[in-house]
This record gives C-alpha cells, structure tokens and sequence, in this order.
C-alpha cells in the first residue's frame, strides 16, 4: 500500500467547509464513537500514542487528562493555529482543507475535558484558513451535532474562530492565553499551567491543529490501527513540511518514523541539481540540524531526540554543500530576536549579542574569543525567559556548534 | 628633554616623566606592508577623537560643510568629557568680565599659559554656552525656570568669582549625551566608532594630510586622506605616571601626544599634570575615581588623621593636592584598608544642609551607592589621582599645531592652562577650541588632497637607528598595560 | 605640584592577587580581586579590552554593558560592568555596542516652533505612541529610571516632567535595545530634553552678557608680562 497521505492529506478528506462531504466521506464516525463512550476518549489515545505535533512531542493524552481532572467551570479548549516559524506549513493547509477533521477533533476534546468553549486560534496571515474555518463553523452549528454535543456535555457549547495577533510570540500557550484574554500576546512563567489556570482563568487545554486532526481518525479506527501505520514503535503518521533545495518541497503525509533519506530523495526527488545534501534544520520552537550521518535516522520523536536533535513541527529545510550553517543560523537568530516580546531584557539582548557574535564568526572576523563568548551566552541564556523563545534561540546555535563543529573551526 | 633624536628650540625645557618620555622616542606601530593593504577613504576634514573635543570640532566643520569623519578609538563619548562633573567656566556673572576670567586662569596657570589662547578662551566662554543651549543641553538656574531666569553660577577653586555653570554634578555626562547625538544625527558626519588612529600622513612639503586607522571591528588598516586632521585624542592619565591611579577614562593613553610628536610638531609643558585633590583612596574598588570638586565647593572639609582642617578647601587644584600629599607624607593621613588618605568630611557637609544630596550632588551620591554606604554618615578617604595632561600640542588661536593641516583641541594641546588648569575651564577649552579648529580646517583647501606617506616616519626610523635605538617600543599604546595588547598579533588573527 | 615627582600615594589600579574570586567573562575564566567590579577583573584578564570600556566605574559612559548571570539563578540581568561586583561563580556576556537600524533623525535646530512640539516629536518618533507595556525597558535599565513611563510622559506632552525622568540617563541603549516596537525611548527622551532646552532656557544674565560682548564692552587685555612664566617648548629634528 502506498504510504503517502493515507489520512490527514487522503485526497476524498481535501474538501474544505464541506460538512456533507466530510460526513460522507467517513468523517463524524469518530465523534459517534467517543458521545458513545466519553470515558474511553482518554485512554484510547493513551494507546494510539498520539503526540503533540506542535513541537514538543508530549503525550496528547497527558494534557487532556490534566484538564479533565482540573476543578472548574467553563473550560476551554483551544486548536493553536498560530503557525509561524520558519518552513512550517501545514497547520494553515489542514485549516483550509479539512477544517471538519480539526472542528470534530476540538469537539471531541470539548467532550474529554467537559469544557464549554472551543476555540480555533488561527494567524490572520494565513487569511484563507481563517475564512474556510468560519464557515466549517458556521455548518457545524447550523447542524444537530451541536445538539447532540450539548446534551452529552450537559452545557452549552460555545465554538469560536478567533484570529491570533499574527506574532510569532502569540503561538506559546501562555501568550495564547493572554490574546484570549483580551491582551497583548506576552507570555508568563509557567506554573500555574493551562490546564490548572488558562482563558479566564478556567483550566484550558491547547493542542496543535494537526494533533486535534488526527482524533476523530483515531477514535472511528481505533488505537491499534493508528500504531500501526507508524513504523517500528512510531505511532501513526506525520504530517512533513519539506523544504530548501530539494526537486519537490511541499507538505507529506507519512508514516511516523520514515527516514529522512526515504523523505528528502524519494517523496522530495532528491536534492535540487543534484547538489550534495549537507544537513537538514528541524523546524519548531527548537531548531535543530541533522546532518549526512543521519540521513537514516527515523523521523519521530524518540528517534530523532537520541540523535541530539528534535523533530519539532516535522519541518524539514534542507541545506546542500556550499550553504554557510552559520548563515542559516544567524538568520534563525534574527527571526527569534525579531519575536521576541521585550518582556524579558535577557532575550533581546540575547538575540542581539548572538546575532553580532555570528555575524563575526560568519564573516570571517571571528576569533576563538567570539567562539568561547558565543559558547559561553549558550550556558548563561537557557531559563532566563518567561517562555522558552530564548531557549530555542541557544538550541539552534548549541545544535551546529555540536553537529557542525567545522564550520566554526577558522575561528577556533 | 633628554631627546633622542635631540630636540631643537631653546634648551631648558623641563623633562617629561620617563614612561611619555620613553613613548614619545618610540618606534611605528604600522609598516608599510600595512600601509600597502590598507583600505583606502577620504574626509573633507578628518577628526580622531570621540570625546567633547573631537564632537565639537565635526560639528563645526559638517556646519561649514565639509564631509567629516570622526574617527575613535572607543565609542563615539568615551571620554574624559563625559566623565567631567564639576561644570564649565563662562563670565557672566554681573560682577564679572572676561577680564576677571582671564586673569584667574592665567594666574591659576602661574602665569605660564598662552595669553592670546586664554584671551580666545574667555572670549569664546558666553557663546559657548548659548551653542550648548541651542544643542539641547541643560544648565541648572538659581532658583525657578521661565523667562528672566539666571544661571546657577559656583565658585570654582582658584577664582574671585563665582562662575561654574553646571547641570548638578552630571556637567559633563549632560555635554557629551547632547553633543554625541547632534554628531550622530548629523547628515555630513560618518562616526567610526573602534578606529584608533595608529600614524599621520605626511605629504612632500611636511604637511598633516590624514591619519592610517587601524579598524578593530574588521581587523583591517584604514588609509584615510585629508586635507586637515585635528587631534582630539586627550591625555594620558591610564600611563598611571608616577604610579599614582587616575580619574581618566581607559582610552587616555597619549597617543595623540606621539603621533603629533612623531611628525615633528612643537610640543610644551610634558612634564606638567594635574593631580585631582580628591580621588578616592578607599574604597578600594572605586579608588583613582574622582569626587567632584562641587563637593567642596558646596563646602564639604578636607579633615586629617587628626581631625583637623589644614587647607583652604577652595585654593586652586595643585595647592589643595600638595597640602594632602604633605599630610600623608608627615604621617597625618589616614589609613584604611591599606589605602592612605586623608578624609572629606561629607557627614560634617551634608548635616549642615541637608537636602544637598538629592539636589546638586547626585553622582556624589551614586559613588556612595557604589561604595555601599551612606555619606551622611561615613566619610569618603580621598588623595589625589592623576586628572589632567596640562601640556601638550602648541597651537595657535585656531588650534592650528606648528604641523600646517594638523590641530589640535581639548587635553592633547598645551597653553591654554599653562601649567595647571582651574575647574571648569577644560569643558570650555573642549568646545571653545574644537569649534575653532573645526570651523579653520573646513576652510583649508579641499582640492589639496594630496597622496600622502609616512616619509615622517621612515626620517624617525632613521634618526633612531642612529641614535642606536634601532629596536625602541612601539606606540601609540592605545590600551593601558593592564592586560597585553599587540597590533600586530590582533590584525594577523 | 608639578616642580617636583609626587611620591605615589598607592599602587596604580589593583591587579588580581592570587587568592580573588572566579568568574566567567565571555567564556573565559578570570580571577579577580576581592571587591573587584566586573569591569576591572575583565580589565585584568587575559587580553586588553578594546571594546566594553570606556570611564571605567563612574558610570556615565554606558559602553561596559553587559548580561549577568548570578550562580545557581536562573534570571539574567543587563548591567554595567563597572558598577556591579563580581561574585564568584558569575557568569558574564557583555554586549556590543549598538548599531542602529531605525534612526529618528532630527536636526533640533528645526525644532523652534513650540506650539508643535508634540506633533514633531509624534513625527519623529511614531513608534512611542505604540507602548505595549511590557515592561522589558524598565528591567533592562541599569540606572532604575522609569522608562516606560518616560515614554508615556512623552507622547503625552508632560515634557519638563519627561525631561526629568530621563536626566539619570547615560545612553547605554539597553531599553532600545530590549523594545519590541522599536520606540528607542533613550534617544526619545534625549530628543525631549534636548528640545525643552533648546526652546526654553533663555537665561537673562548670558543675554546681557552676550550683548555686551558684541557692543564691544568686554575687552580683554592682555598684560605685557602675561605668560612671562611659560617653560619653552620641544620638537624632535629627526
């Protein structure tokens, strides 16, 4: 069976705000299953192992259960459509496409969590998504699942598109909670967590677009056949944006834990003019590289950690021979500098002083001075912020110190 | 001098202390490998220096308008000027002229400094202040703003009358924040920040006709040609001469004095400085950090181990210094923390007013906050701290050196104070002669642009060698000695 | 004072002595003298500074500053190097000095018109009106002025007041360098002090003075033994 785009991209789901179309292509069934068994929501996706897909790969289950046991009222959950960093795309192309999946992924949620407000927090930027969520949300009111989704809850059930202030900054769970809450999206220090003290101050739940997407998949097939598309002991599949100079970037559906070579040469083509593959940057909050040594390594989350890196969002950006790292690193410092919120002094000055510092190596004016400096700022900056935007700026500097070791040695 | 190679002019001038001496008969720190790898630019006027001087000087020429680079060692305000806290010296006081003005610096100067340079100075001092006002800085009034308003005016040491203007005690960090920004704005003005000067060029008929800059940011020689170079380089205060600490800020290291020297200009009064009554001596950490001279001249006592006062705490700067000195010398000093000195009684000052503290006195009261305790309670130890190259470069009234294209404004010239220097009257030396060196050298010729070398250099070489001192240090030094620093090593890596 | 070689009172600036105190400077281990600033122990280490220093510890210049991690914290500070100690453990980044990339370029000599005060500087300073609170510039000051109201007094017009506020300042650029909206607020309220200067401070005694000057009642003459006292000069006649 061909392994590409079996679930999220499976071509009969790309049918924008077409709730007929979705219910008749299978989608709903899901939803069935979990109104008849809320208990069994929670522990089905603990066996399906379905993960965060917005980054950090964190048990999906773990957090819809913190919020299921939270003590309070008028519980939210929240599909983070945010997406903004660099060579991610496709939390903006499930948003168009299959908007259905991720309503009926939220109100399943809504029904693990009891909560009483979902909402889809999606970036004005990607001004297509916004607009084809708002009318999926619109069919899904008009419809008598809402009904049927009050009653289990034995509340009402408030769904909202609500547009996120387009700030890379307004992705993190915090600031999400502080845009809903009316404000400038400035993250805070964590604890208390979401879970225990989010929108209004009500235990709220937020998880990636494509985590929400996969649900109701799961909940109409079933935990076991979920793990079994993974490869090996991954779960399920991933959504890959590829990128860089590849024959053929774009978004692939693959089974969780395909190889990077499998990604990069068969689905993307192989590298653009047939140029030497030199590393991959990993997308996400914490961008991290890949090199030829790991052009085996499986892409999931366990996998590509014990290589020292992370598979973030699933973003691939390919670099072929010839691409300074340090270049591309630089530019992955001057994104974090310009995100950063101000709020805390050791980010911007952070940023700014690892940009300079980069800037030197990279130009060839770095002396072994800039190079101890620039691995000293990676020990004093982690745990400084109040979110963790400086931490995945170190991450990305710390990654090609460790993996491309070469490129700073006419400094050393 | 004892020059090698000799001096010429009348004998007798008194010797500089050896450690400039030893600078002044040093070697190039450039060769002309560098000279030929250097990058080439052009300034209609080119100004080394970024402190009050140098600003002074670039905004007169840009004002002329002439395209002007300023280039400097440090940052662009790095200076002694920013650091400067007791005021500025103008006449205009009604009881005062330019008169009085003239003879209290030329006497405070034991009658040694140039008249017709502390004719123009004082001249210039009223007009100076209207160009400050118009800059944007600050002056503090004797009682409210608005119309009608008179100038805060306080005695300095030395004088008959009262006639330092001030912002609080922050005069010079006031100065510089508004002069820097008027330069950086500036659309005819290109600051190089991080661009010591290492040698002047020279043309055929001995003329100044640029400077070779070393560019630390790219580890590359700049070649940079201009009719007119002026020196704003200031003092010397980090070669810590006679082991004493200083006030000055870490660029001070006589490097305009060398260059200017090594291209044959006159230099005078090398071996007169100025030590500052009150440096701290404790606490250690803060120690050669200066305590203003409002401070006593708001009334606070110098107090000796003995509890007595032994001088008039308003004399003139070199008086109250050697009065401390002999204090200690005769072992009625006071002893703290392996520090000697003697104590400014701020307690004394500060119970009998108050609400000085808050007002007048605040970079008295950060020092305190620094030293980690209270002034109305405990006293500073102070003794004095190398403050101020009283000599340096001869010019003339428009700050021209006896270099044609070369001059001269601010700590790195001579004459305008003699042999000592009253407060208040380097802040008006800074603008009063860098705004005349500015405006003259954006009217010399720009069409003199000439090749330029370091032929002056080579002659040095020539002259050392025969005097058998083929393998003399190399300067200027641009950093002090506290940590190594070599060129040659740092344009290599 | 200058007829004679003083004897030194102390030793010039105090080098380490053996048994100092550890930090890290830019990644480089230094050990410092007890009580020691930042500043002087990174004076004293391994090479000679050429940047970062600048009026070595009276705090007015702004270049020593610098990101500081105390042992065992999380939380890393902006400082100036010369005005905070150095303590064991440290760990210390300084920060280079600052290129701008947004200029808010003035000549106050066109800022004469006083009724439309607050329009230029709304002209120049767009971003200042756009303050979102964050409080990143007040936690960045090393002086503890409060920027953020700063700003806010400035785009209201309280310029004496704004002024004021800003009077402490020594331009280290560190709130510009923390502000997310790219307000600058250290070279705005320069531009206000500047211009509450440049518009208002009319002292009446310099006016007489200067009038008098130009009537030419303010001659000074020069005595003929006026310099008598100067010791000669030198060149060398290489």
């Amino acid at each position: 069976m061909d392994t590409l785009n079996q679930v999220l991209l499976y071509p009969a789901f790309q049918l924008g705000a077409d709730l007929e179309g979705w219910l008749a292509a299978g989608g709903g069934q899901g939803l069935i299953a979990a109104l008849a068994e809320p208990a069994a929501i929670i522990p089905t996706l603990r066996e399906a192992d379905l993960r965060g897909m917005g980054g950090a790969g964190f048990p999906t289950w773990r957090k819809w259960q913190a919020a299921a046991e939270a003590p309070g009222a008028g519980k939210f959950v929240v599909c983070n459509g945010n997406e903004d960093e660099p060579g991610t795309f496709k939390d903006r192309h499930l948003l168009r496409w299959t908007p259905h999946a991720v309503v009926e992924g939220g109100l399943i949620a809504a029904l693990a969590t009891g909560a009483a407000h979902l909402v889809l927090y999606i970036n004005p930027h990607q001004a297509a998504a916004v607009a084809e969520m708002r009318r999926a949300v619109a069919q899904w009111q008009a419809s008598p699942w809402l009904a049927r989704m009050e009653r289990a809850l034995g509340h009402p059930l408030d769904i909202a598109v609500v547009e996120t202030s387009g700030r890379y900054i307004g992705g993190e769970e915090t600031a999400v909670i502080s845009w809903l809450d009316g404000h400038f999206p400035f993250p805070r220090r964590k604890p208390p967590f979401p879970a225990q003290s989010g929108v209004g101050r009500a235990p709220t739940l937020i998880n990636n677009t494509e985590t929400l997407a996969h649900v109701p998949h799961i909940l109409r097939h079933g935990a076991a056949w979920y793990r079994a598309l993974g490869i090996g002991a991954a779960a399920g599949t991933k959504l890959y944006s590829l990128s860089g100079d590849v024959m053929r970037p774009g978004l692939y559906e693959l089974p969780m834990g395909t190889s990077l070579q499998e990604l990069i040469f068969v689905h993307g083509g192989g590298m653009l003019e047939g140029r030497d593959f030199k590393a991959v940057f990993t997308g996400g909050p914490s961008n991290t590289l890949l090199t030829k040594r790991d052009l085996d390594v499986a892409l999931d989350f366990d996998s590509v950690r014990a290589r020292r890196s992370r598979l973030g969002t699933g973003a691939m950006i390919v670099i072929s021979e010839g691409t300074s790292i340090i270049r591309k690193v630089a530019e992955y410092i001057a994104f974090f500098a310009a995100g950063s919120c101000g709020q805390c002094p050791s980010c911007k000055a952070g940023t700014f002083q690892l940009a300079r510092l980069l800037d030197r190596i990279d130009g060839g004016r770095g002396t072994a001075e800039d190079l101890q400096a620039l691995e000293s700022l990676c020990r004093i900056l982690p745990g400084s912020g109040r979110c963790g935007l400086i931490d995945g700026a170190v991450t990305v500097v710390e990654s090609s110190l460790h993996t491309f070791p070469d490129e700073y040695a006419a400094t050393r | 001098m004892r020059a090698i190679p000799a001096t010429r002019g009348p004998r007798g001038a008194p010797p500089p202390p050896p450690p400039l001496a030893a600078l002044l008969q040093s070697n190039a720190l450039l060769d002309d490998a560098a000279l030929a790898g250097a990058t080439p630019l052009r300034a209609d006027v080119l100004v080394l220096g970024g402190g009050g001087a140098g600003a002074a000087a670039a905004l007169a020429a840009a004002g002329a308008g002439r395209q002007v680079i300023l280039a400097t060692k440090l940052r662009m305000g790095d200076s002694n000027t920013v650091m400067a806290e007791g005021g500025i010296q103008a006449a205009i006081g009604p009881e005062d002229s330019l008169q009085h003005h003239f003879d209290d610096t030329l006497r405070g100067g034991h009658n040694s400094a140039d008249p017709h340079l502390v004719k123009q100075l004082v001249t210039d001092g009223p007009a100076v202040i209207r160009w400050l006002i118009g800059l944007g800085m600050h002056f503090d009034l004797e009682k409210e703003a608005g119309l009608g308003a008179r100038l805060l005016r306080k005695k300095a040491g030395g004088t008959t009358v009262p006639r330092i203007l001030s912002h609080r005690d922050v005069t010079g960090l006031e100065m510089m924040r508004v002069l820097r920004e008027a330069v950086e704005l500036h659309p005819r003005i290109t600051v190089m920040n991080r661009c010591p000067a290492v040698e002047l060029l020279s043309d055929d008929a001995g003329a100044c006709v640029g400077a070779v800059l070393y560019d630390l940011e790219h580890r590359r020689f700049l070649l940079l040609r201009s009719p007119a170079v002026i020196l704003a380089t200031g003092g010397s205060g980090r070669l810590h001469l006679g082991g004493f600490p200083t006030s000055n800020h870490y660029g001070a290291t006589a490097d305009g004095l060398v260059l200017a020297y090594r291209m044959g200009a006159r230099l005078r009064d090398l071996d007169s400085f100025q030590y500052h009554p009150t440096g701290v001596a404790w606490p250690a950490p803060l120690a050669g950090g200066l305590i203003s001279e409002a401070v006593r001249s708001a009334g606070a006592w110098l107090v000796n181990g003995h509890g007595q006062r032994f001088v008039d705490e308003l004399l003139a700067r070199d008086i109250v210094a050697a009065a401390i000195l002999r204090e200690i010398a005769e072992g009625r000093g006071v002893t703290r923390g392996g520090r000697v000195g003697v104590f400014l009684d701020t307690p004394g000052l500060l119970a009998r007013q108050p609400d000085l503290l808050e007002t007048r006195l605040t970079g008295l009261k950060h020092l305190a906050h620094k030293a980690g305790f209270d002034p109305r309670r405990e006293p500073f130890l102070v003794a004095p701290t190398l403050h101020y190259q009283n000599g340096g470069a001869v010019i003339d009234p428009q700050g021209e050196t006896t270099i044609p294209g070369l001059y001269a404004a601010g700590e790195v010239s001579g004459g305008v104070h003699g042999r000592n220097r009253l407060m208040g009257n380097a802040l008006l030396e800074i603008i009063s002669f860098g705004r005349r060196a500015g405006a003259h050298a954006a009217a010399r010729p720009v069409a003199a642009y000439s090749r330029g070398g370091i032929e002056h250099v080579h002659r040095w070489q020539r002259a050392l060698a025969a005097a058998g001192l083929p393998r003399a240090p190399r300067a200027p030094l641009l950093y002090p000695d506290y940590a190594p620093f070599s060129l040659r090593q740092h344009a290599a890596a | 004072m200058d007829a004679h070689t003083p004897p030194p009172p102390e030793a010039g600036p105090a080098a380490a002595p053996a048994a100092g105190i550890t930090l890290v400077i830019d990644g480089v281990e230094i050990t410092a003298a007890p009580e020691a600033s930042i500043l002087q122990a990174a004076a004293h280490g391994t090479a000679a500074l050429t940047a970062n220093i600048g009026c070595m510890g009276q705090g007015v210049c702004g270049s020593c500053r610098c990101m500081v991690r105390r042992q065992g914290e999380r939380q890393v500070e902006t400082r100036l190097a010369c005005e905070t100690r150095a303590e064991a453990g440290m760990e210390v980044s300084f920060i280079d000095y600052f290129i701008p990339e947004h200029r808010h370029v003035y000549d106050i000599a066109e800022v004469t018109e006083s009724w439309g005060l607050l329009d230029q500087l709304n002209a120049i300073f767009p971003e200042a009106a756009h303050c979102r609170h964050c409080g990143g510039c007040d936690r960045a000051c090393p002086k503890g002025i409060a920027v953020q109201q700063g700003v806010a007094l400035c785009v209201a017009g309280d310029f004496d007041a704004a002024a004021r506020g800003f009077d402490e300042c020594v331009m280290c650029n560190l709130c510009t360098l923390a502000c997310p909206e790219h307000i600058r607020p250290n070279n705005l309220g320069l531009f206000v002090r500047r211009a509450t200067a440049a518009l208002t401070l009319r002292p009446i005694d310099l006016v007489r003075r200067l009038r008098e000057i130009e009537q030419g009642a303010m001659a000074v003459e020069i005595p003929p033994e006026a310099g008598a006292g100067a010791a000669p000069a030198v060149e060398h006649d290489a």
